[in-house]
């Protein structure tokens, strides 16, 4: 009876209310152990492939490094001293790229729509009509789970390349007005990067939702895929970008997913504006938190109002 | 009718060749038909690609934004690596569209045992199983290549000052090396392909492939410089990708005169690498098919 | 001049420990444990033209092994086989265009696309002619009853009418030999009978060379005159389904029912009680004590029916089959 707390806020008297609320995070917490364990062991099964295949998503770098170093010794006639492009060295180029990487793999949520939609498109969403299991909850906790998961395993390929680059990373502070992130500034990081976590997360749910009232979910994935590609740093860092559009693309969420990190961490976002970036940052979350929480409970009374 | 059937139908029998363009006719009109019945998600893979494509426009565009050339001295300014672009596009679109259903299908027919029902059809499997499925869709990159490919050509060719100018013969052999190109792809990806006898179905493997290509996107002169010539080594002569695109791009875009004999020396071992890619792939997918156990039922 | 003929003919797998994962497989092909399987062992065997043969055994005798030898889907590791004097596994296309292959709950159509643009495709890879083509296929569609779904994408056909396409298709191009591998499985009894009638008359009217591998008895009993008894790998029977029967038992079933007011107490006296279900119930009693059993009760017991008859099938089969793994682990 507990955990229907969730459902029904007004119907139990305080002291069970409490009762319930405790039930439900020694209930919470043990499921949460349960799910790691098991994703543990999956991916221990596979870690040799796994570290390989994290090794090989740095591949794409290696060709980057080639393209902007052409790039930027054309414009320095053979050299690429001094040589920046809005203020981008070749060195804080490839930093930038590495640190995208990061961002990306906070918030890169493969399956997540398509799973959602899968589940509303084969009836498996009646099962959360029935148990008293918070689905956008239970895949939030499997998704922290999953990446914990993913770095624990990916992080020697992550620390290895890293460190391998480290010399990118020393050039761009020594040339650069700024300089390597103080304390406050890697604390701001870290939180940029849960935050790309969180949001990403809620926004692909809320995709994956739209397939309650729209079959083909697919469709639109594949334009947020696109888009999120394009606009969000993964591509090109966003300084590159032509002043309107630079604008434009400010004003939307998806550079949190990949550019805002990397710039936080470069130093290219000044002092004043970090906690202001931030803040936006947060209010998109809550956002898509609560449009996933809206969406959900229409989605599922619509659902109900069907067949049996 | 018994069984000792007329020895004239015997000798029919024995004696047929398999008509491979037909067959492939009929393979493609079949995935025609299918990828039809799912109309809406044709156009949508349309859409996709051909986004894909603006999108990497757009990324180019930026980029000679700030830069005249890519790598110093090489040519490639922006029209000429449109042009390379443009070739990039057609050739993995055909790839995309001819192989890739089939190199992945390939593994699902291992996994189920349905490889059997192609190793006892009186064609070679080979063909069979590279050619059964066509994805339609993908071919709309190939046009958006064409349109690119025309307007940089156009553009160079009307440029004031130093036009282009082209020997009509390399319109003839543009298409050729396209089609080695195509090759050099196939012959990799069925070699691939065939080791998932071995290794069983692995995503890592065709992630693999998608690395591997990732280099062969780009003009060859970025790879010359330190520790890029061995890449660049590994890549032309010991999987040769960086020939794939690098090669039919140049005879449109860089100027004829000079013509220095390392370019001729290339275009030469282009057309070697795709005879020797294609003979080495098939050897192994020969080996790979002894080695195959067939699925228990 | 038999149409198969296999000597001494074996496959064994090695059976290596499963590799998870790209890294592990790939360290796999240096050094693996394994174990060895010996599917087919040293199997000697000859079909004639025309004949209809069943292969029976459990579950990993080695029959389906045998089929994929013979079609040439695998290579043995030691013996011969000709099939139509074409060694199987060099897969040459003229062997390849006089046979075909059908393997239950395995689908070579495509999945989307209506059955008749698969069979176009299997007129265009076997090369039959058009007239020719047309004629085989309306005759192969009207003894089955499929002209109606020709046209309908096979996802949405059930499973018996799937199978049925399957045996179109294979037969499109009149081959001399059929492989047949558990055709009938997981389908219902209708469908199971009309497959069985439409190869019983197929076979008579063309004489083709059939082997079929089934766990049904019935599919058996329908239709082969000659019965192979595969099991671990070796043949241990090669006849007719009466000689098994004959050979394997020496026990036969009878079945009494009794007048009303009988009582069937004290049955066990005449043999063994198999089954009571008043007011019948089933004997088992030794071939030669039949007749005096039979007079006895009779004497004894106000009779209504008598039904006497062999064992049911399954349970010879199953009675072979525990004494094969007797006389395997007696070897071993």
């Amino acid at each position: 009876m507990g955990s229907e707390v969730q459902y029904q806020p007004g119907h139990s008297d305080g002291a069970e209310k409490n009762a319930g609320v405790w039930g439900l995070v020694q209930g919470k917490l043990s499921t949460w152990w349960t799910m790691m364990r098991i994703a543990l062991e999956e991916r221990l099964v596979y870690r040799g492939d796994f570290a390989l295949g994290t090794l090989m998503r740095f591949l794409p770098i290696i060709t980057q490094i080639f393209l902007w170093s052409a790039i930027f010794m054309a414009r320095g006639d053979g050299t690429m001293e001094g040589q920046s492009i809005k203020g981008f060295t070749i060195h804080t180029m490839i930093a930038y790229y590495l640190l995208t990487m990061m961002g990306r793999a906070f918030s890169s949520m493969p399956g997540l729509s398509s799973g959602i939609a899968q589940q509303v498109r084969n009836g498996e969403i009646k099962k959360y009509l029935i148990q008293p299991v918070d689905m956008v909850g239970f895949l939030l906790l499997n998704r922290v789970a999953h990446k914990l998961v993913y770095y624990g395993v990916a992080l020697l390929p992550f620390v290895l390349v890293f460190w391998l680059c480290g010399g990118y990373f020393s050039e761009h502070f020594h040339s650069s007005p700024a300089s390597w992130p103080s304390g406050s500034r890697v604390a701001v990081f870290v939180l940029s990067l849960v935050l790309g976590f969180l949001l990403g997360f809620f926004m692909e749910v809320c995709i994956g939702l739209i397939s309650f009232w729209f079959l083909e979910v697919t469709s639109l994935l594949f334009i947020y895929m696109l888009m999120n590609f394009f606009l969000s740093g993964h591509m090109f860092p966003l300084d590159l970008l032509p002043d309107t559009a630079r604008m434009v693309v400010d004003w939307l969420p998806l550079k949190y997913l990949a550019y805002f990190p990397a710039a936080v961490f470069l130093g290219l976002v000044p002092d004043e504006r970090l906690w202001y970036e931030l803040a936006i940052e947060v209010a998109w979350v809550l956002f898509f938190i609560l449009a996933s929480r809206l969406m959900l409970a229409r989605g599922l009374r619509r659902y109900s109002g069907f067949g049996g | 009718m018994s069984t000792t059937e007329l020895p004239d139908r015997q000798q029919t029998l024995e004696r047929m060749r398999p008509r491979y363009m037909q067959v492939f006719l009929t393979f493609a009109r079949n995935s025609l038909v299918r990828d039809m019945t799912f109309r809406m998600n044709f156009i949508l893979q349309c859409f996709t690609s051909i986004s894909w494509t603006v999108m990497n426009i757009g990324f180019y565009l930026i980029v000679f934004q700030f830069t005249k050339q890519i790598g110093v001295n090489t040519g490639w300014a922006q029209y000429q690596f449109f042009i390379f672009l443009a070739t990039t596009w057609l050739i993995n679109s055909l790839v995309q569209a001819f192989f890739m259903p089939n190199a992945q299908e390939f593994s699902e027919l291992i996994r189920t045992g349905n490889l059997d029902f192609a190793l006892v059809k009186p064609i070679d499997t080979q063909f069979l199983i590279s050619f059964q499925k066509v994805d339609w869709a993908a071919l709309s990159n190939f046009w958006m290549g064409i349109v690119l490919l025309s307007y940089s050509l156009w553009k160079l060719m009307t440029m004031p000052g130093d036009p282009l100018q082209l020997h009509p013969v390399v319109f003839l052999l543009y298409p050729v090396f396209i089609i080695c190109g195509c090759l050099i792809m196939y012959s990799v990806m069925i070699t691939l392909a065939a080791t998932s006898i071995w290794l069983g179905r692995n995503q890592t493997l065709y992630n693999f492939w998608f690395y591997l290509t990732n280099f062969s996107r780009y003009p060859m002169e970025i790879y010359w410089s330190g520790w890029g010539w061995s890449l660049w080594g590994v890549f032309t002569f010991l999987v040769p990708v960086l020939v794939v695109i690098n090669v039919p791009a140049r005879l449109l875009a860089q100027p004829m005169n000079p013509r220095t004999p390392w370019e001729l020396w290339l275009t030469g071992f282009a057309l070697l690498a795709t005879v020797l890619s294609l003979w080495i792939s098939r050897a192994i997918f020969r080996r790979a098919l002894l080695s195959y156990r067939s699925a228990s039922s | 001049m038999p149409i198969i003929e296999i000597t001494g003919l074996s496959k064994a797998y090695r059976v290596y420990e499963k590799q998870e994962g790209l890294l592990a497989s790939i360290k796999g092909l240096f050094r693996r444990t394994y174990r060895e399987v010996r599917a087919v062992q040293n199997v000697d065997l000859e079909v004639e033209g025309g004949e209809f043969v069943a292969f029976l055994g459990p579950n990993g005798a080695g029959k389906t092994t045998t089929l994929k030898l013979l079609s040439g889907v695998i290579h043995p590791t030691s013996g011969t086989a000709t099939v139509l004097g074409h060694v199987p596994w060099k897969r040459e296309n003229s062997y390849r265009r006089r046979f075909a292959l059908v393997m239950g709950q395995k689908n070579q159509l495509w999945w989307d696309l209506p059955a008749q643009e698969s069979f176009r495709l299997h007129q265009k890879i076997y090369q039959i002619e058009a007239g020719q083509y047309e004629r085989t296929l309306d005759e192969l569609t009207s003894l089955l009853g499929l002209k109606s779904l020709l046209k309908q994408p096979v996802r949405e056909l059930s499973l018996g009418e799937r199978m049925k396409m399957e045996l179109t298709a294979a037969l499109l191009h009149q081959p001399d030999v059929l492989f047949l591998d558990e055709p009938t499985i997981g389908l219902d009894v209708v469908a199971q009978h009309n497959i069985q009638q439409f190869l019983k008359h197929y076979q008579k009217e063309r004489g083709i060379t059939i082997l079929l591998t089934s766990h049904y008895m019935k599919d058996v009993q329908a239709l082969c005159q000659r019965v192979v008894i595969i099991a671990k790998g070796t043949i241990h029977f090669d006849g007719s389904l009466e000689s098994i029967v004959d050979r394997a038992t020496d026990h036969k079933l009878v079945t009494l029912q009794l007048a009303e007011g009988e009582s069937l107490e004290g049955m066990e006296r005449f043999g063994t009680l198999e089954k009571t279900d008043p007011p019948k119930v089933t004997l088992r009693v030794l071939r030669e004590d039949v007749a005096s059993v039979l007079s006895s009760v009779l004497d004894q017991r106000r009779v209504i029916d008598v039904v006497v008859e062999d064992p049911p099938l399954e349970e010879v089969l199953a009675d072979i089959f525990t004494q094969v793994d007797k006389e395997d682990d007696e070897v071993a």
